[in-house]
């Protein structure tokens, strides 16, 4: 009966997201600002039903109703309540209806902070994120219904959740992800909202922005939870496997990245505007696309969703409409543009349009290398090939670079261009010294060098000199070097983020160390500073799986610790899991995985050695919290 | 000249989505037809245990599994208790498809999660992959008592696709 409700409602929110989706087109025909007025209240009504239509999905899977096939599929009565309750996403049916509510969410965020603006540009604004509302719950009930019934059979117990999935990481994964996807709709339907309206001025890059930065966020703290929860969970200390899902999120974050740093040359500057317009095209198509691939079962990946080519079709189509649509668009309104001015080649300008570029051209190529297997087989007649970590490994590395070598001077170039260039040589001096002592610092704790390493730290000194020691340099007064960093809070923090990120994949690359091997009950195995004891084994029943639990103590120097590395047998799929222990400390981590049974009392290992990883996610958070503080910025502003 | 370059993403992007369209008629019938009910390519390779050459011959007990594999591939992880279990219950022999691996890596990991597979061909250059269509790893395949190809299964091997592909044409 309760999915009965969920299902109408949705029902209810397809019709009436599709009557806001048309409505500017019906105040056009009837000239009546009726269509205008309504398109607010509808489009919270909308978040209403979808709100509620999810909420019954979540009463269904926390009664065990099996008769919903989604439910018996992926919850069983087993599960621990809060596993029930995270199963309503894990899957693909649910998570569609996930990421339609954060879009609803967006939309009426979206509408609050407008709601005094020019009703016009709301309406259309409203009116496009609504047709993406609407394309989206009529894909999920024609391809991918949650409430369809298992009737008259009904199963008496559900199959399970994946072990995979059965983690808090996972919990939070989707929801953060989505979040960061469906937002990037927001900045595109301002792109269309702008481009039917004909004002493409300052003020719309302003308010576009603080959307962008807030998908972006999202993003960042999504992908980044993902490979924390990699990290941990797969049990064998990878943390990024340039997969093609991990790729149809890594694309749009990059573009997003482009997307805010070009929004805010149109809103100093009022250049870039046909750019920051095909930016914000350019990212809802990649996040779209993301979906296609991941759904549609054309590109096989750990990720292991429920594939069905019927569905890669209708999402195919949604993406045909909106970005076909909004290039029509584009290209037919944007031609009378004015920005067009002149600055020099060393100016603030061209520093954005490179940074803009590299990313682009980065995100293109990720892209080509996930899609590069269809192009290959469909050139070369059924031959197939897979195009690998190597591939991303050696393209990624000139991008970092050059983004890196950007972030370090980009405060320091002037609009138009540049007069002065005393701050190359202060950088240079502050960033080497910087590197020396870090080098050292390196060098002693672990007695050895690699060129990724050394790379990394010059690429870390370099923009920490640009973003953070030069601004106190520059600061005559403390009261003075407070207030510059209370301004620049948001891209201080986002930057050093960037930078503790690129040293925690320099180091994490260059210097991680691991071994296989079998240890006895009370031996111990000594790799890099530490040593590794098995000290016993413990086997015993959880609420739904055995468990064989080794006790394993970490010695170092004179700190000791214990740790649990586990191996679990789920009851109700058979599925055996590992769980990680791993023992975390500020510059690096000891990660050890439960292997076999080798015999009385004998188990082998996998010990590993990961330094500085724990910073690629620190590193994540503060750009995270950047963009989230720049966002929360220009909207106070602009709402004063 | 402005008009033109203004139509630019838009003509790229139709190209790119008829492209896509065209992904999707790749559908699993495809994919199999070509090799399907054909003998297994000839090939000679050493095994990953010892450098000895196996080839056709050596694939000695059918009907049996290929399997392809790799330490890189994470899905691999995924099906590998399911390959056991076949193991275990001696449902069906298990030949090992190593492809492009390096086999100091690949025999650890055997010794490390166990070994589902009678011997595994070591492929590192991927060519009998390349005979055999290969997408990625993991893909499996079904080869018949008279040394057939039967069954092609692109990804990870689950109780679900064992039942509904392989077990029909087994009980044949």
């Amino acid at each position: 009966m309760i999915a009965e409700i969920g299902h109408l409602l949705l029902i209810g929110a397809l019709v009436i997201s599709f009557f806001v989706g048309f409505s500017p087109l019906c105040r056009f025909i009837t000239k009546d600002n009726f269509f205008y007025r309504v398109t607010g209240p509808l489009n919270i009504l909308v978040l209403f039903l979808v709100l509620f239509s999810f909420i019954s999905l979540i009463y269904s899977f926390l009664n065990d109703d099996f008769s919903l096939a989604y439910v018996a599929n992926n919850s069983n009565t087993l599960l621990p309540v809060y596993y029930k309750l995270a199963a309503t996403w894990g899957a693909h049916e649910g998570s569609l209806l996930l990421w339609i509510f954060c879009l609803c969410l967006w939309a009426t965020s979206y509408l609050f902070f407008n709601r005094k603006k020019d009703e016009e540009f709301v309406a259309l604004t409203l009116a496009v994120l609504n047709q993406i509302i609407c394309a989206f719950i009529a894909f999920t009930l024609f391809t991918s219904n949650p409430f369809e019934r298992l009737l008259p059979i009904m199963p008496i117990q559900g199959s399970d959740l994946n072990p995979l999935l059965q983690d808090f990481a996972f919990t939070i994964h989707p929801p953060l992800l989505y979040l960061g996807y469906s937002g990037l709709a927001v900045p595109f339907a301002l792109s269309i909202a702008a481009l039917i309206s004909r004002n493409i001025d300052s003020v719309w890059a302003r308010d576009t922005r603080p959307w962008s930065l807030l998908s972006s966020g999202f993003l960042t703290l999504g992908i980044a939870v993902g490979s924390w929860w990699a990290y941990y969970e797969l049990g064998w200390g990878g943390w990024w496997f340039w997969d093609p899902v991990e790729n149809a999120a890594f694309v749009p974050w990059l573009i997003s990245i482009a997307m805010f740093h070009s929004l805010i040359v149109t809103e100093r500057r009022g250049l870039y505007k046909n750019w920051s317009i095909l930016l914000t095209i350019l990212a809802f198509a990649a996040s779209i696309l993301g979906t296609f691939l991941v759904r549609s079962g054309v590109l096989t990946s750990v990720h292991v969703f429920a594939l069905d080519p019927e569905r890669g079709v209708f999402i195919l189509v949604i993406f045909s409409y909106f970005i076909l649509g909004s290039l029509i668009i584009y290209s037919l309104m944007n031609n009378k543009l004015p920005g067009r001015s002149t600055y020099s080649l060393i100016s603030r300008e061209f520093g954005f349009l490179l940074n803009n570029l590299l990313l682009v051209i980065l995100a293109i190529s990720i892209m080509f290398g996930t899609l590069f297997p269809l192009i290959y087989e469909a050139i070369y007649d059924g031959k197939q090939i897979s195009v690998g970590p190597p591939y991303y490994q050696v393209l990624i590395l000139p991008f970092a670079i050059g983004l890196s070598f950007l972030q370090g001077i980009g405060l320091y170039l002037g609009w138009n261009s540049t007069k002065e260039f005393s701050f190359l040589k202060r950088i240079a001096i502050e960033s080497f010294s910087l590197f020396l002592l870090i080098c050292l610092f390196v060098f002693l704790v672990f007695g050895k060098f690699s060129w990724g390493s050394v790379l990394a730290i010059a690429m870390f000194c370099w923009i920490v000199s640009g973003n953070f020691i030069e601004l106190i340099y520059n600061s005559s007064h403390l009261r003075d070097l407070k207030a510059v960093l209370f301004k620049r809070l948001a891209l201080i923090s986002a930057h050093l983020g960037m930078a503790f990120l690129v040293l925690g994949v320099g180091m994490v690359t260059t210097f991680s160390l691991e071994r296989e091997v079998v240890l006895s009950e009370g031996e111990g195995y000594q790799l890099g500073d530490v040593t590794f004891t098995f000290k016993g084994i413990e086997e015993y029943k959880d609420l739904n799986y055995y468990v064989d639990s080794a006790r394993i103590e970490i010695k170092r120097n004179d700190t000791v610790n214990e740790v649990r590395a586990e191996k679990r047998i789920y009851l109700s799929t058979n599925q055996t899991m590992t769980e990680a222990a791993i023992k975390p400390t500020l510059l690096q981590d000891y990660y050890v995985t439960l292997g076999d049974h080798l015999g009385d009392k004998t188990w082998s290992f996998k010990l590993q050695i990961k330094p500085f990883i724990r910073w690629i996610w620190f590193g994540a958070i503060l750009i995270a919290f950047g963009t989230f503080v720049s966002s929360f910025n220009i909207l106070k502003k602009s709402h004063e | 000249m402005n008009r033109v370059t203004h139509f630019l993403p838009f003509i790229f992007f139709i190209f790119f989505i008829i492209a896509l369209f065209s992904f999707l008629d790749k559908d699993e019938d495809q994919l199999r037809s070509v090799l399907l009910d054909k003998n297994f390519p000839d090939f000679s390779l050493p095994k990953l245990e010892s450098q000895e050459i196996v080839t056709g011959q050596d694939l000695s007990e059918l009907p049996s599994l290929l399997n392809v594999w790799a330490t890189w591939c994470i899905a691999c992880r995924v099906e590998h208790p399911f390959l056991m279990r076949l193991k275990e219950e001696s449902t069906v022999k298990i030949y090992g498809l190593n492809y492009k691996d390096q086999r100091e890596k690949a025999l650890k990991l055997l010794d490390q999660i166990g070994n589902p597979y009678e011997f595994s061909i070591f492929d590192q250059k991927g060519k009998l992959a390349l005979d055999l269509g290969v997408y990625g790893a993991p893909e499996t395949f079904l080869i018949d008592e008279k040394g057939v190809i039967r069954v092609r299964h692109v990804g990870v091997l689950t109780e679900d696709v064992w039942e509904k592909k392989f077990k029909v044409i087994l009980d044949e």
